[in-house]
């Protein structure tokens, strides 16, 4: 991995981690359930995208199975709290 | 260190991502209800974090097809899960009645679930 790649490698992981952090603010404060819903929806995708970038700095790809079963399952907690919202309970 | 025509490959994608993921959060944390952070997270945050996968498939595929064709997969789970868990939640928003923002001009969902809304889930 060249020196060039490994500075836009950090730089991004440094942005990304800041993202994070951010939508961590909106976990804690937003006013309802569903705002919270989204920021936690967002903080998978930002996950998915560290394990992406670690993969390519470590030079490995054992951790790459988990980037696309995490965008298979990530989805799963929105729609269970739409679900509740809907209908005021999970399961009948 | 000058980068080569790989590492731009690599790089632009990458760094087209990350801005994206960026916006995303300064969108969730600024927008003023929750539909216009939806519209935030659904939308920038999905094809910025399809770009950061693409980047990394760019970047295995010289040492083999694993990567490339996993990383592919999770880019089509990713385009068909996000729109649909948004929509789910915007639907069920709106039906749970959350408020919309005081700068809203026309609510278009009015005329077709107002009444329903009403209906089955009472009061307003």
């Amino acid at each position: 991995m060249s020196p060039f790649l490994t500075v836009v490698c950090l730089a991004c992981l440094a942005v990304l981690l800041l993202s994070g952090a951010l939508t961590m603010v909106r976990l804690t404060i937003g006013p309802q359930a569903a705002d919270r819903a989204i920021a936690l929806d967002t903080i998978t995708m930002m996950f998915i995208g560290v394990i992406c970038l670690l993969c390519m700095l470590w030079n490995s790809d054992i951790y790459f199975d988990a980037v696309w079963i995490l965008t298979l399952v990530g989805f799963l907690g929105s729609a269970a709290v739409a679900r509740y919202l809907e209908r005021g309970r999970l399961f009948r | 260190m000058m980068p080569s025509l790989f590492d731009l490959t690599v790089a632009v994608p990458l760094l087209l991502g990350t801005f994206l993921t960026f916006v995303t959060s300064l969108g969730l944390l600024r927008f003023p209800d929750v539909y216009c952070r939806m519209h935030a997270a659904g939308k920038a945050g999905t094809l910025g974090v399809c770009l950061i996968i693409f980047a990394a498939v760019i970047f295995f595929a010289p040492a083999g097809p694993s990567v490339p064709i996993r990383g592919l997969l999770a880019i089509v789970f990713q385009f068909l899960t996000t729109p649909a868990a948004t929509h789910l939640l915007a639907r069920a928003a709106y039906l749970a009645q959350y408020p919309l923002t005081d700068r809203t001009e026309i609510d278009e969902l009015e005329a077709y679930l107002g009444a329903y809304v009403r209906e089955r889930y009472g009061k307003e």
